[in-house]
């Protein structure tokens, strides 16, 4: 099935057929994760949120409008049931995903600086506002253009726009450094 | 650092540093953990399952309509419990050691 266009995949999960839905989850669950941990900054509830939006954009896909591009559509989804998970579990205490994901990985041949960088980086995401880590992780890390955010996020672009450049300047000082350590 | 001055373009650099540092583990895991529920979804559900959902609604519907059969039998009971030390005004007004009752018992008979 992976030469199957979305839109074909999301009729045929439409139909009923799990088959065409788990491509989908397949294809598009790395960037719906990511983009839910953005939001909720915790590994576990990342997950859970992705898990809601695929089920939730499953039962919705009667509505979905195949003229539409299929990616952003669910990933407004995962944004809103991230945002939502987030509102229902704001006491939790947050499992950060630095050790989890480096031990998860396990693998020798990555850098450490490589690790080090992420860490930095998941560090530095966590001191901006939600709003701006969105934008910047949904245009810089997942490639959506500008004008796509501002539907997602439902504010207008030049509020995106604001956010991306607001939160790159954080972001950059953090790579910034970090490549200068390289070169040290 | 690209693209420093144009924040209507992606900045490469910093998008495929901050994608590796969202990744999440188990891809495969929650793959196949969503495909399990995809498939329990898309399958009719059993009789079991049926009456399994609704377990929850039965023992909610029963505790409602047990309360209200208790409250019901409790205030009835009260309800019909007379009311303790209440005496009638023959009672007290044949009685010896009530102070003023002769007086009244007397004006009322002699008024005939």
């Amino acid at each position: 099935m992976t030469g199957v266009d979305d839109s074909e995949l999301a009729a045929r999960a439409s139909g009923g057929d799990p088959e065409a839905f788990g491509e989908l989850v397949d294809r598009y669950a790395p960037m719906a994760r990511r983009v839910a941990y953005a939001v909720l900054e915790d590994q576990e509830d990342a997950d859970d949120a992705a898990q809601e939006g695929f089920l939730s954009a499953w039962q919705a896909l009667g509505r979905y409008d195949p003229k539409r591009a299929f990616r952003p559509w669910l990933m407004q989804i995962v944004v809103n049931a991230a945002r939502d998970l987030r509102r229902r579990r704001r006491v939790r205490a947050a499992e950060p995903l630095d050790n989890v994901a480096a031990a998860a990985r396990d693998d020798p041949a990555r850098e450490v600086g490589e690790i080090h960088l992420g860490e930095q980086l998941r560090k530095a995401l966590a001191t901006l506002p939600e709003r701006q880590r969105l934008a910047v992780v949904l245009f810089d890390a997942e490639g959506y253009p500008q004008a796509e955010i501002a539907r997602m996020l439902g504010i207008p672009e030049g509020t995106v726009k604001s956010d991306v450049f607001h939160g790159r300047r954080a972001l950059r000082k953090v790579l910034g450094s970090v490549k200068e350590e390289w070169n040290d | 650092m690209t693209d420093q001055g144009n924040d209507l373009k992606r900045d490469i650099e910093l998008g495929t540093a901050l994608s590796a540092a969202l990744e999440m583990p188990h891809h495969g895991a929650f793959v196949t953990r969503m495909k399990a529920l995809a498939r329990r979804a898309a399958r009719p559900r059993t009789w079991d399952e049926v009456l399994a959902g609704w377990f929850w609604q039965g023992v909610l519907t029963t505790s409602v309509v047990l309360a209200v059969v208790l409250i019901g039998l409790n205030s009835s009971d009260r309800d019909a419990t007379p009311l303790a030390g209440e005496e009638s005004v023959a009672v007290q007004l044949i009685d010896a050691q009530r102070p003023g009752a002769d007086v009244i018992l007397a004006s009322m008979t002699g008024a005939r």
